[in-house]
């Protein structure tokens, strides 16, 4: 937009004064469809968390007036003991899954970044592949393998298999931080008198922190918000909260308010994280360490 | 202390073999010298003897032990890096400090003050000393690197090129710091470099290497007086050394040399010509720098080379005047105020009394004038 | 060919909003005034944020320019689109278009023109040789060395037959050897086709060895505008003096002191002292304090019967062509000199200086220029 509009002084051989009206305009114009676009983006979550507080008789009528009530969380978080089951298990998959995936990863994306070993870019298109293919399509020979191995309904079962989701993730923005920080930086340590371990836990991971917490965050809420494995490789002990908000769906109605409430608290964690994690996500740590 | 030696070494990088049975051996506090361009291997040996690479064959041997085996962090080494190496996620007072927090080889914390106090002020960076390495400037960090180093007393000292990056004037600065400080340093020291001046300053002897080879070891002296081959020669001195074929006639029983198409044959000095002859070359190549080769713009005799001007470059304290000749380019030394055209008529001398002689096949030294006591008189 | 003139040019850049606060930015390039005449090699020299490509950029049109004019020949260009200036711009980092072989790189202008092709090959083949790039003209920009792809970039400017050739840092991404080349190409090619020339750079070398005339920039002020030898003989204040000649000049803050009627560069940390040149004589008083400036090359060992005190050496280099003595001065300062001499000096051995007389400079303690001697 501005660039089009310093081309356009060009063409006129417009003097300041002129310029300095189309630069004007070019900035009006550019935030009237930033605000377009992002009433567009954050309708619909305004829109969920007003008929959390609508009851069933109001849910079809004027958008905004209406008289607020907490009944829908009441039913959801109180009286049905399954929901907050639900959350919990949910905790425990998703983190589960992002801890193993740590242990694992980190490691993973060192010996990518530092080593080479005969196959190693196969290794690591074959780990990132993990994510191309779509999860329907690896489903049913899932379930019959579960069902073969007795993983079907366990906590175990379904945080290996999350495993295809938060790994591949991780070890792929690890590899890139760890090929950032300069083999240089780890033999200095080395030659100053620290051994591997201490140089992984002192130099290393405060450099990788940020790309660590970014993809640890990233990995849980796709975690969190996976739909298809919990569906298929679990259902009666354990239940994830994006399966149980179906409940909502009874055979006669749509609760939208309770099934409204299941999602927006459901979100709540990933938010809260997000929020949280942001003053970790602090860039250019490694910048000064090496000439350039 | 140490004495280091090099058996043998061979390192290979894929298909490219770095270090070609290197062999070396640095006295007990010595400044030694590893020059040669980029890619000779220089950084190569120096990580070698640090233990972070691993030599495919030979021994590293301090003080008679093979330390082969030895982890790098056990050798007592320590090293300023090319690219710095600082920890970016600590300021400039705890990358120093570390070294001496290290478990290896830990101090309390009073003596580390005091050592950075001191090596600081040295390296005019103490007022850095809570700035992050993102926040200082390539001459900075190369500083500070330098500082970490500094602060340890190592068996050797390994430099890498810890003046690269720096501008000219710090360099200058820095490179005479440097030498100032060799004594106080009192310790092994092996400096990696390819800039010439800093191998000729601050080097007791230096070793030129050329795509894993080494192709001489000697003092500064040694390496500018009578370089091993055309190599060598080439690379110290600026500007650099002209180059030329000489075809040797025999005329009355005296050998004379035929140069750059001219009719007339130069003289040769008696000891040059007795070599010559031993050697039973027909053709040479003759090396001569540009302060032993003379101009004028009037031809006195046939011992001058009619030429033209190919192009000048008034660098401040002079001027270097390139001189074409047939396909040859002579470059020679002028006064910083000359005037002069492109394409002028010149008249080149040279004095062959300073030239080198090099075989045209190998391309080693075969004799210069005065080769012994040159390097007698100097010593 | 033509003129370049630039008249009280200034630039600032436009400053961004923080809040309701505008900052103001300080100026890039201020009042700058230069008159390049036709067929003139200039140099702009400076270190990196002085102004000098930014000022390369105004004169190309590739900025704006917030105040003054700039004129090619007799046109004002300061609102012409830059492909209107009948320039040619050579980038630093080549930027050749990676697909097109080398001919059709110097050929894109001219096709852009509606050229015919006839009429492009002719001009095409009239600079290739000029460059020496008629061997590449199939070879594309991938499989060229730096100083290869840097003579393209040069052709392709000069292609156009411009009034003026603008070069930004040419050969800062050259390694030695090849710069020495280019730099003797560049030269030539002046030589043969004297276009005026622009030359931005950080490197005095560069400027001192290609350039009619050097105009220094430091903080967007342009400080001397002058011939390589008038920069380098007479400084107009410290900077100019630091910057130009390597190895830099030697500026150190000294007292001036009188023994036995004649005034003395005394100083104090080492309890030096160098006779004064008498042509400051006037000019310089008992007390005073300015820095003295002498290069490397205008300071000799003298005998021990002449004036001034004795010395020790600090350090001694051996560097084969030449040897540098290099004396303490202050804390972790020194005076360097340098000599062809073969002599051999140890450390701490005792010699006496001297200056050369025509070449010592003083400047002001405060402001850094240079004070005259009154002739």
């Amino acid at each position: 937009m501005v660039a089009c509009s310093k081309s356009c002084i060009w063409e006129l051989g417009g003097d300041n004064m002129t310029k300095k009206r189309l630069k004007i305009v070019g900035e009006v114009l550019r935030n009237v469809l930033l605000l377009i676009y992002a009433t567009f983006a954050l309708f619909p979550l305004i829109w969920m968390i007003i008929i959390t507080f609508k009851s069933d008789a109001e849910m079809y009528n004027t958008l905004f007036i209406f008289k607020p009530t907490l009944i829908n969380y009441q039913e959801v978080l109180i009286n049905s003991q399954d929901y907050v089951k639900a959350f919990i298990d949910n905790i425990i998959v998703s983190g589960g899954a992002v801890i193993i995936s740590v242990i694992v990863g980190v490691p993973a994306a060192y010996a990518l970044a530092r080593f080479n070993f005969k196959g190693k870019e196969d290794l690591a298109f074959t780990i990132l592949s993990f994510k191309f293919a779509p999860e329907i399509l690896v489903i049913l020979p899932l379930f019959m393998i579960y069902q073969k191995l007795g993983l079907y309904d366990t906590y175990f079962g379904l945080i290996w298999v999350y495993q295809l989701i938060s790994l591949p993730l991780l070890i792929w923005v690890l590899r890139g931080y760890f090929e950032d920080i300069s083999v240089e930086v780890e033999q200095a340590a080395q030659l100053d008198g620290y051994t591997w371990y201490q140089v992984f836990w002192k130099i290393l991971l405060p450099l990788i922190k940020p790309g660590l917490v970014a993809s640890g965050l990233l990995a849980f809420i796709f975690a969190w918000n996976s739909f298809t494995f919990p569906l298929l490789l679990s259902g009666f002990n354990i239940q994830t909260v994006t399966v149980a908000s179906l409940r909502y769906i009874a055979s006669d109605t749509v609760h939208y308010g309770q099934m409204a409430v299941a999602a927006t608290v459901a979100a709540l964690p990933e938010v809260i994280l997000a929020l949280l994690i942001q003053k970790h996500l602090v860039r250019g740590l490694s910048f000064g360490a090496v000439k350039g | 202390m140490a004495n280091i030696k090099l058996r043998n070494i061979t390192k290979t990088f894929g298909k490219i073999k770095a270090l070609d049975q290197v062999n070396l051996e640095i006295k007990d506090k010595e400044f030694f010298v590893l020059f040669g361009p980029a890619g000779a291997g220089k950084t190569t040996i120096l990580k070698t003897i640090a233990g972070i690479e691993f030599p495919d064959d030979g021994h590293v041997i301090f003080n008679d032990d093979i330390v082969n085996l030895v982890e790098p962090a056990k050798r007592n080494v320590s090293m300023v890096f090319e690219n710095y190496a600082l920890y970016p996620h600590l300021n400039v007072f705890d990358n120093i400090a570390s070294p001496m927090r290290s478990p290896l080889y830990k101090k309390d914390e009073e003596y580390i003050n005091k050592q950075i106090v001191k090596v600081t002020s040295t390296m005019k960076i103490d007022h850095l000393l809570e700035r992050l390495p993102s926040q200082l400037s390539n001459g900075q960090r190369q500083r500070v690197a330098l500082g970490r180093s500094l602060v340890r007393d190592p068996n050797v000292f390994l430099m890498d090129e810890p003046l690269a990056h720096l501008d000219a004037k710090l360099r200058h600065h820095m490179r005479t710091e440097l030498k100032a400080m060799q004594t106080q340093l009192d310790t092994t020291t092996i400096y990696v470099t390819h800039d010439y001046m800093e191998a000729l300053s601050l080097g007791d002897r230096i070793a030129i290497i050329n795509e894993g080879k080494i192709e001489q070891i000697g003092t500064g002296d040694e390496v500018y007086y009578t370089p091993k081959n055309l190599f060598v020669a080439k690379l110290v001195g600026e500007p650099e050394i002209n180059t030329f074929k000489g075809e040797l006639a025999e005329v009355n029983q005296k050998v004379k040399m035929k140069v750059l198409n001219q009719i007339h044959l130069f003289d040769l000095e008696l000891d040059v010509e007795q070599e010559l002859k031993k050697h039973h070359s027909q053709h040479v190549i003759v090396g001569i720098r540009g302060l032993n080769v003379s101009y004028s713009f009037v031809k006195k005799d046939d011992t001058q080379i009619e030429g033209s001007v190919y192009s000048f470059e008034p660098i401040g304290n002079k001027t270097i005047l390139i001189v074409k000749i047939g396909d040859e380019l002579i470059r020679t030394i002028a006064p910083n105020d000359l005037q002069v055209d492109i394409d002028q008529k010149i008249f080149i001398e040279f004095d062959f009394k300073n030239a080198m002689f090099f075989d045209m096949d190998t391309e080693e030294l075969l004799v210069r004038h005065n080769q012994e006591e040159i390097i007698k008189e100097v010593l | 060919m033509s003129q370049l003139v630039l008249q009280n040019v200034f630039k600032r850049y436009e400053n961004k909003k923080i809040g309701r606060k505008k900052i103001v930015n300080d100026y890039a390039v201020k009042d700058l005034c230069l008159h390049c005449e036709e067929g003139e090699f200039v140099g702009i020299l400076g270190p990196s944020g002085c102004g000098k490509t930014t000022t390369l950029r105004m004169v190309a049109g590739l900025e704006d320019i917030t105040q003054g004019d700039i004129f090619i020949g007799d046109r004002k260009i300061n609102n012409l689109h830059p492909k209107d200036r009948n320039i040619g711009l050579a980038f630093e980092d080549y930027a050749l278009y990676p697909p097109m072989n080398v001919y059709d790189n110097i050929a894109f202008n001219l096709r852009a023109k509606n050229l015919a092709e006839a009429d492009i090959k002719k001009e095409v083949m009239r600079i290739a040789p000029l460059m020496k790039v008629e061997d590449l003209l199939e070879h594309s920009p991938a499989g060229l060395s730096g100083g290869q792809k840097q003579r393209v970039n040069i052709a392709r400017a000069l292609v156009r037959k411009p009034k003026v050739l603008l070069l930004d840092e040419p050969l800062s991404h050259l390694d030695g050897k090849m710069r020495q080349v280019l730099r003797m190409e560049i030269k030539r090619l002046h030589k043969e086709i004297q276009c005026t020339t622009i030359i931005v750079t950080h490197d005095q070398l560069e400027a001192m060895s290609l350039a009619d005339r050097i105009a220094i920039m430091k903080d967007g002020q342009l400080q001397q505008f002058g011939t390589p030898l008038e920069i380098y003989d007479n400084p107009v204040n410290e900077f100019v003096a630091s910057f130009i000649g390597e190895p830099p000049m030697n500026i150190t803050k000294v007292k001036i002191t009188k023994t036995n009627g004649h005034l003395f560069f005394y100083f104090p940390m080492c309890d030096l002292s160098i006779a004064v040149p008498t042509k400051y004589e006037s000019v310089l008083k008992e007390g005073m304090e300015v820095k003295m400036g002498v290069r490397p090359t205008d300071l000799f060992v003298v005998d021990m019967t002449a004036m001034g005190s004795v010395t020790q050496v600090g350090v001694f280099e051996n560097l084969g062509d030449e040897r540098r003595i290099s004396i303490e001065v202050g804390e972790d300062e020194y005076l360097t000199l340098i000599t062809t001499d073969e002599r051999r000096y140890k450390v701490g051995e005792q010699i006496k200086l001297a200056v050369n007389e025509e070449k010592t400079h003083v400047f002001d303690i405060d402001t850094g220029n240079r004070i005259k001697p009154k002739q």
